[in-house]
């Protein structure tokens, strides 16, 4: 089975350190940012399935984030995992593109089985 | 929508080399599956969300705000696919959605937008009106002291406004959300973590310019008489003390503190806003975490001679008079518990002692030379002495029954004599009292005086309840206590408020019950004894134990009559903040407005709650996958062979051969492999037919049935009442239903593997949700076992194989479809163990069969069925 390369991009190293352990479990390559700015050229400088972004990281918030990575790379999925519970950030991540505007804490099952949604998401031809 | 389901594909079907076309089916077909997914979470986290404000369970406003975006997140996500199954049509929605998720926003938010007021105000100038910027403690304490003229310290408070400049300036406010949101926990050992991780956060955050200043400038105006100042610095939250919850001891109260160092002094205050006892405390009383703002008091130290507390009313027997505690030194071993103090009963009207009891007391606290709290062994001979004598008892009494008419209900008030000989008031706050009869009464439960192994305790929140004794002696042993227990300790701790909403009763050996764990007993019902010498000696080691709170009294074993006839813990539920803020949410989410398709409110525009859109997008995601202006005309072709089910077939591209007779397709011109895999799996071993009628597993199914109108035969699917085989050269998808249960096969097999997938997604059934999530957790390990990978919720269960080569998906189709038709109606006999390793067995052994027989060409050997 094809490994499915994931960018987790979150500026807790905890959070990062158990995501990647479960992740690699799932037969995923991860790599992980720790900031907006280091997301971007990670994005540039290799090719990812799905990036996984947190939304309150200090420097370039999550949600201006996305903006960019969806003006360079509009196909790229974006999911949201964030621990603020923010109606806000839910209106704009997904006005901005995300795939989808989850909460932590979440069940690795339940964020795996978003990722592949996400990448199949991807391979399918828009109208 | 019928006859809209029977209008399928033409456009497709006349162009069956048109890949474009074929993919824009798949991507299609991808997006109504992927909102059917969102459909089913959003209708799931809705009943959630109602069961939650019925049911009287404890949960956190958290727990509400990450209950309603995750409902909202589903619901986008379905606006979302719909929006992609047809670009530009459902654009409305959006707009729509974003009005209400505001809307419920707003419903949630609490803390008014205030204009900001001054970070400091001299206690001189605080009357009961300053109570929003100086919380409730420090402002009756200005107003006792303007309006009663008492004397009260000096001082001043850090206000409401300095708190919220704080968590504004710093971004607390949305670290410490974020912190309680991902821990998610109401155990206390996890609110130990998070308490010290919201402790790191409080202590790196910077204070808002101005404050440290304007604290600095008020110290200097103690200090400016030249004497050696130390204060006090105190918690006064706002809703702290009110009647409905005393936050008794939840907060931090600093003794000692150098004028240099209240700023630091301030932030461990605030801190303890959220230590793990506090956030349990606001857990279990509904209280919103979100709606605290911490106040503090500064006030100079009385260096006293003695201290203690007066209660107007005896909580536990209001009948009896006042209530005036004290002891030798500072008044903080009155409220913490920790020793044992000196009470008397004063008659209100005479103010006359009526009732003394002078304890033996072996410490005095008081204030050490660096300002830092001391704890002095009393010299032989002075601890049976009284802490003060009965003129002051009865001054004290006189000034707190004044209190009391100023403000018209019964106080819990603080005082200090100074070592001028003249009393200072530290606190006063309303006192919650018992409304029943409960004069102690000296054992009536005649019958049970055998059993009885502690005797004269002091009752200190009324009631009977019985339970196994639990000795608390460290905060380990608090992370074992188990639910139902007794709780036992030595000292009347206020940590120990943590345990109470899971013990059936508290004996402390010392304290009062003027103490803070006391308030929080009686809060909470729970039955008291403190003041109980020897209690830990004599009831270590006993299991089973009656607290008899009403006389005093401890008796072996449970003594049912006793708890029976006490009736007093049955007070109706208040409804409380959090569940509140969880009602004013609902209307935006919960009622179904649109309720007819065909109706011309059935637009975006009329949508007023979640509940609504989805109604919209599955309606809408519907039509679009089956009705919409792209497929005008029905052309499914009707699958022949003796098959008790009917098939209808749809080609998107290369799924057939053409055949002779219009309107009818044969097994032999099917050239789709992924969906001969299937046929094979859902034909090759015959059904056995449903399992062997039992009587509760057929009632079950009987009463599912006429609960679930959805369960009526007859009733549409997902795609109406057809089922039907959508097939490509490499593609087919199934959209079913077989008995009571729902079912989506999909499956894609090319020549590149990182493309081909299959998916099944499962869910339903007649009979009761227990036995369905047997037949589910049975399904799961099945395909398990044959390289899925699952998710499991409840009766829904989502599996699938991604990235794989061809013959892979091949057989997971044979795998699928072996279930899709073999574990029909199972459900009904899943109470029964045995039957369900019989079907793990069988299911074993046929799948191996089906497999076997899938050759390299695998439409070549399919059987009918």
């Amino acid at each position: 089975m094809k490994k499915i390369r994931l960018l987790l991009v979150d500026d807790e190293t905890d959070f990062l350190h158990a995501y990647t352990r479960r992740f690699i479990r799932r037969n995923a390559e991860i790599e992980s940012a720790q900031s907006g700015e280091e997301a971007l050229e990670k994005i540039e400088g290799g090719r990812f399935d799905v990036v996984i972004l947190d939304v309150m990281m200090p420097g370039m918030s999550g949600l201006e984030t996305l903006r960019r990575i969806k003006a360079l790379h509009p196909e790229l999925p974006v999911i949201i995992l964030t621990g603020h519970a923010n109606s806000k950030a839910l209106i704009e991540g997904m006005e901005s593109g995300a795939f989808d505007y989850l909460l932590k804490p979440v069940g690795t099952d339940e964020l795996y089985f978003k990722v592949l949604d996400a990448v199949r998401a991807r391979r399918l031809p828009s109208d | 929508m019928q006859t809209l389901i029977r209008n399928i594909f033409n456009l497709i079907r006349r162009a069956p080399e048109d890949g474009d076309a074929a993919a824009r089916f798949i991507a299609k077909s991808e997006n109504f599956r992927l909102l059917l997914t969102a459909n089913n979470e959003a209708l799931e986290r809705m009943a959630e969300m109602g069961e939650d404000a019925r049911s009287g369970r404890a949960f956190g406003m958290s727990h509400v705000r990450a209950s309603s975006l995750k409902t909202a997140a589903s619901v986008r996500g379905m606006i979302e696919r719909l929006c992609r199954m047809h670009p530009g049509r459902y654009d409305a929605l959006k707009d729509v959605f974003n009005r209400i998720v505001m809307d419920m926003e707003n419903a949630l938010v609490q803390r008014a937008d205030r204009p900001a007021g001054p970070m400091v105000l001299g206690l001189d100038a605080v009357r009961a009106d300053a109570m929003p910027e100086t919380g409730s403690k420090v402002a009756l304490l200005g107003e006792i002291a303007a309006g009663l003229r008492l004397r009260i310290p000096r001082g001043f408070s850090v206000t409401g406004s300095a708190f919220r400049l704080f968590m504004e300036h710093s971004g607390l406010d949305d670290e410490i959300n974020r912190l309680i949101q991902i821990t998610d926990s109401s155990e206390l050992d996890e609110l130990r973590n998070l308490e010290a991780s919201i402790r790191r956060a409080i202590d790196m955050a910077a204070f808002p310019p101005g404050l440290e200043e304007a604290i600095d400038a008020e110290c200097a105006r103690l200090r400016a008489d030249g004497k050696g100042v130390r204060l006090a610095v105190r918690s006064s939250a706002l809703g702290e003390d009110s009647e409905e919850a005393s936050f008794a001891g939840q907060f931090l109260t600093l003794l000692g503190v150098l004028p240099g160092d209240v700023a630091e002094a301030y932030r461990s205050v605030v801190a303890s806003m959220y230590s793990a006892t506090a956030m349990l405390y606001r857990f279990n009383r509904g209280l919103r975490e979100d709606g605290v703002v911490m106040c503090v008091g500064c006030m100079e130290m009385v260096d006293a001679v003695a201290g203690g507390v007066v209660y107007t009313r005896n909580p536990v027997a209001p009948e009896e008079g006042v209530l005036v505690s004290a002891a030798p030194g500072l008044p903080c071993t009155v409220v913490d518990g920790s020793a044992l103090i000196d009470t008397w009963i004063v008659n209100p009207d005479t103010l006359e002692v009526v009732r003394a009891e002078i304890a033996d007391k072996q410490w005095a606290h008081g204030v050490g030379p660096g300002g830092s709290i001391v704890r002095e062994e009393l010299a032989e001979g002075r601890g049976a002495l009284p802490a003060i004598g009965e003129d002051l008892v009865s001054e004290l009494a006189r000034t707190g029954l004044a209190i009391e008419a100023y403000f018209g209900q019964p106080q819990d008030v603080e005082w200090a004599l100074g070592q001028d000989g003249g009393v200072y008031y530290l606190q006063c706050r309303p006192l919650a009292v018992s409304g029943r009869e409960s004069k102690p009464e000296r054992a009536p439960e005649d019958e049970d005086a055998p059993f009885a192994i502690l005797a004269s305790a002091v009752p200190a929140s009324p009631g009977v309840a019985g339970g196994n004794v639990f000795l608390v002696e460290s905060d380990e042993d608090m992370l074992d206590f188990p639910q139902g227990a007794v709780l036992l300790t030595r000292n009347a701790r206020p940590q120990l408020s943590a345990l109470l909403p899971r013990a059936s009763a508290l004996i402390a050996e010392f304290g009062s019950p003027a103490s803070h764990l006391a308030n929080v007993a009686r809060e909470f019902s729970i039955p008291a004894l403190i003041g109980a010498p020897g209690a830990v000696d004599r009831l270590s080691g006993v299991s089973a134990v009656t607290v008899n709170a009403r006389t005093g009294t401890v008796y072996l074993g449970i003594r049912q009559g006793q708890i029976d006839a006490w009736s007093g813990r049955k007070a109706p539920l208040r409804e409380n903040d959090v569940v509140q803020a969880l009602k004013r949410v609902l209307p935006y989410v919960s009622p179904l407005n649109l309720t007819d398709p065909d109706a011309p409110e059935f637009t975006p525009e009329h949508c007023r709650s979640l509940h609504d859109i989805t109604r919209y997008c599955h309606e809408k995601a519907v039509f679009e996958m089956f009705a919409g202006s792209d497929h005008p005309t029905a052309n499914a072709r009707k699958l022949m062979g003796e098959t008790p089910m009917q098939y209808w077939l749809v080609d998107i591209g290369g799924g057939t051969a053409e055949s002779g007779e219009e309107g009818y397709i044969s097994l032999d011109d099917v050239r789709s492999r992924v969906m001969l895999a299937l046929w094979r799996g859902m034909t090759a071993v015959p059904w056995d037919g449903p399992p062997p009628p039992s009587a509760s597993g057929f009632m079950s199914v009987v009463s599912q049935a006429a609960q679930n109108p959805a369960l009526t035969p007859g009733v549409a699917n997902d795609m109406g009442r057809r089922n039907y085989f959508i097939v490509g050269r490499n593609y087919c998808n199934l959209q079913s239903r077989f008995g009571f249960h729902f079912c989506t096969v999909e499956g894609f097999a090319g020549d590149d593997p990182t493309a081909n997938y299959a998916l099944f997604q499962y869910r339903g059934g007649g009979a009761d949700i227990g036995r369905r999530r047997v037949r589910i957790k049975l399904v799961a390990e099945v395909l398990e076992r044959h390289g899925f990978i699952v998710e499991a919720r409840d009766d829904a269960l989502h599996a699938r194989i991604e990235g794989v080569g061809r013959e892979a998906v091949e057989r997971g189709m044979a795998v699928m479809g072996y279930l899709l038709v073999h574990t029909r109606q199972i459900d009904m006999a899943m109470a029964d163990p045995a039957a369900g390793e019989r079907y793990r067995a069988k299911f074993e052994r046929d799948i191996e069969t089906v497999l076997n027989g899938l050759p390299e060409a695998a439409g070549t050997e399919v059987t009918g069925q």
